[in-house]
């Protein structure tokens, strides 16, 4: 039979050199976003509702404020918690199939970040929607998939911490990490697809005028190093944990 | 043939090994004791040779079968007499036997089983749920259980927890009625019965084989000492 | 001893008729389930004390409906492997040579069925006591597709993450909190599909169709991953 050596990911290589470089970088590029997106970049066309609406105690057709900017850094941030959940689900695959526990580490920083900014996205997804529709929260398909791919993210910490065997944790959780990742369009598909009658539907004309699509793309690039760079510090400190432990097994 | 063949056979999570590089081979028809303190790997040593859990490296064959390559066939080979009954409390003995006598595809599995039921003498209590038994009689139909398939490898994973002296005796006399040709590997505490009852015995520390050999090597005066250092050795 | 090996629908069989049995002789997932429905239903008739001439009930009930079948079906979910644990009985399963998926499938039908027999009641006592006020919509019993759809999908997803949950702390808390957000698209399209069919206005359909086509293609997703990963859930 053909050994195939699996290549674990290890702390302390050049991606770690680049973590905190990236980090920075990552914090300078949003930082130069978030001036693009006030001083430079057009307001967010469409956006606005099918039909007149009361929101609020006002009837509105569109409203374009200044919280429309909340776009530039929403649009990103739920991105990279996917791009993040993808890793998670990736790295547990990766756990299933060789049993290796840092394949698990991963795994769980992943999806450590995969909630920070799925946080970060229900935190900016839901000023957007006080501003620009008047309510604090309504049940639209972008929302509700992330409450629900937020309390996944929960609930899957919590099933790490009720089990106590460190294999079995592992097991469960990348199963469940996968089962996630497919949950989660499916959600969205649904919740998109099904006609409501209750709520208006939010179109987005048009695509996206090029100082705009710059504007995003340029935080996109700053919150996918910053995803980076926390990923590698977490990850850096996880695995000297495991080490540490490990010496500790060993002098016992 | 050996009935056990261990190579190299590890079970780590990260740097933690369960089980260590353990090469061992019992020959067919022994009786084996593994012996260790808490922690020291028996009962994991137990869960991957009976493919209940899945070794991460290394090597296994039951009776010529390779375990990573041929779980299912391994399973057909072996019975397992754990602390626990593995039974189903509210079914009665004759259905739990019946249960594991079709998913095993045993031929004639209600001639089998009342077979079973009278070698462990409780063919008059067949109708009764499991619920209703003390722990000496679920113990019996465990063991009857173990068989229903005739496995070649019967593994006893502490099987005299909760069992008072009597039913400890009783016991004692079905194995060595149901002995047979069968091949025995036993995870116990107890150190002079697991002695008494094995030809092989082997002691484990920190997953790691500190001794294996046949009976008539040692003695038990030795056999103890030792042990008692090996305790000692994995406590401290 | 011969055997011949059984084919994955006879073990199948064999571990179904095993859970009904068990189900049969102590009814206690059924009353348990019966009666806590029961219960919800009393707390909605607090609930909506006030209201109850005024409210909306047409397009309430689904929504309504669908909580008590969420909760009920969370708590049999909970206690349907209670039983494989209470004494290692799914160890003595899990070592017959036999195909991991087929346990996952056994103890799916077995959730469903006794979902559905739960439902069998339930639905019609919600009716009773919420629904005869108005006048029944000619197109109400097209409610059993989504019923039946939604139950297939909360027995597949709720049987695997149960056979997760039932060796963690906490086991009944931390099922519901891994089960409803990973049905939650499953429950919106059956509360639509139902809300649809019980409102029955002129165009039901297009209310009614795509909802129920999205549930099924979740439940033939959701039942391919879990089919898939079941193997790994075991053999932790």
């Amino acid at each position: 039979m053909a050994k195939k050596t699996t290549r674990v990911p290890e702390a302390g290589g050049w991606p770690d050199a680049v973590a905190v470089p990236a980090l920075i970088a990552g914090a300078v590029l949003t930082t130069v976003g978030f001036l693009m997106a006030f001083l430079w970049a057009a307001p967010v066309n469409g956006a606005a509702l099918s039909a007149p609406e009361l929101v609020g105690d006002v009837m509105v057709t569109h409203q374009q404020l200044i919280s429309q900017k909340i776009f530039y850094f929403h649009m990103p941030v739920a991105i990279v918690s996917f791009v993040a959940l993808a890793f998670g689900a990736y790295y547990g695959i990766r756990f299933l199939m060789t049993r290796e526990q840092r394949f698990d580490t991963c795994s769980r920083v992943a999806m450590e970040i995969a909630l920070l900014f799925v946080v970060l996205t229900m935190i900016t997804g839901d000023l957007w929607t006080r501003f620009e529709w008047g309510v604090w929260w309504t049940w639209e398909p972008r929302l509700t998939t992330y409450l629900i791919l937020m309390l996944i993210a929960i609930a899957y910490f919590v099933l790490r911490n009720a089990v106590d065997d460190p294999e079995r944790r592992a097991t469960y959780a990348g199963v469940v990490s996968v089962i996630a990742l497919v949950d989660v369009p499916v959600c969205f598909m649904i919740t998109r697809l099904i006609p409501s009658s209750i709520h208006p539907v939010v179109a987005r004309e048009g695509g996206m005028s090029p100082d705009m699509a710059a504007t995003v793309f340029v935080v996109l690039a700053g919150m996918m190093l910053v995803g980076y760079g926390l990923y590698r510090l977490r990850f850096r400190e996880a695995r000297l944990g495991e080490r540490l432990q490990a010496l500790k097994d060993m002098l016992e | 043939m050996n009935a056990v063949e261990t190579l190299h056979l590890t079970k780590a999570f990260g740097t933690r090994r369960a089980v260590d590089d353990v090469t061992f081979s019992l020959p067919e028809g022994s009786f084996l004791s593994i012996f260790g303190p808490n922690g020291a790997g028996k009962t994991t040593l137990l869960r991957v040779l009976s493919t209940l859990a899945r070794p991460t490296g290394g090597e296994a064959r039951l009776c010529g079968v390779d375990l990573k390559e041929n779980p299912d066939e391994a399973r057909g080979l072996i019975g397992m007499i754990s602390h626990q009954s593995m039974l189903y409390p509210d079914l009665t003995a004759e259905e739990n036997l019946m249960l594991y006598a079709k998913l095993y595809g045993v031929a004639n599995p209600a001639a089998r089983v009342s077979e079973l039921l009278d070698a462990v003498g409780l063919s008059h209590r067949r109708l009764d749920a499991v619920r209703t038994f003390s722990r000496g009689m679920t113990q019996r139909v465990s063991i009857a259980r173990a068989l229903v398939h005739d496995p070649r490898i019967v593994f006893l994973d502490e099987p005299y927890s909760g069992l008072d002296p009597h039913a400890v005796e009783i016991f004692d006399e079905l194995i060595g009625a149901v002995r047979g040709d069968r091949t025995f590997v036993m995870v116990s505490h107890d150190l002079a019965k697991g002695f008494s009852m094995c030809t092989h015995a082997l002691v484990l520390a920190r997953g790691r084989i500190v001794t294996f050999a046949p009976k008539d090597e040692i003695a038990f005066g030795d056999f103890s000492e030792l042990y008692r250092q090996t305790v000692g050795m994995g406590v401290a | 001893m011969p055997r011949v090996a059984p084919s994955t629908f006879s073990q199948y069989r064999t571990l179904l008729a095993k859970d009904l049995r068990q189900e049969f002789r102590t009814r206690e997932m059924l009353t348990s389930m019966g009666i806590y429905a029961l219960l919800v239903i009393i707390v909605y008739g607090a609930a909506l004390a006030l209201t109850a001439h005024g409210v909306d009930i047409v397009h309430m009930g689904g929504g309504l409906l669908w909580v008590l079948i969420v909760f009920t079906s969370l708590l049999g979910l909970a206690r349907s492997f209670a039983r494989e644990k209470e004494q290692g009985c799914m160890e003595g399963v899990l070592l017959v040579p036999l195909d991991r998926s087929v346990v996952f499938l056994a103890k799916a039908t077995s959730n469903i069925l006794f979902m559905l027999a739960v439902e069998v009641i339930a639905v019609p006592l919600f009716y009773f006591f919420f629904m005869t006020s108005e006048p029944a919509a000619p197109t109400l019993p097209f409610i059993v597709a989504p019923l039946l759809v939604g139950t297939v999908g909360m027995a597949g997803i709720g049987t695997m993450l149960s056979t997760i949950t039932s060796n963690t702390r906490s086991a009944d808390v931390m099922l519901a909190v891994l089960f409803i957000p990973l049905i939650y698209p499953l429950l919106y399209a059956c509360v639509t599909a139902t809300t649809a069919a019980i409102a029955g206005t002129e165009f039901w359909t297009d209310f009614f169709v795509m909802p129920l086509v999205l549930a099924c293609g979740y439940d033939v997703v959701m039942l391919l991953v879990c089919w898939v990963l079941y193997d790994f859930v075991v053999s932790a």
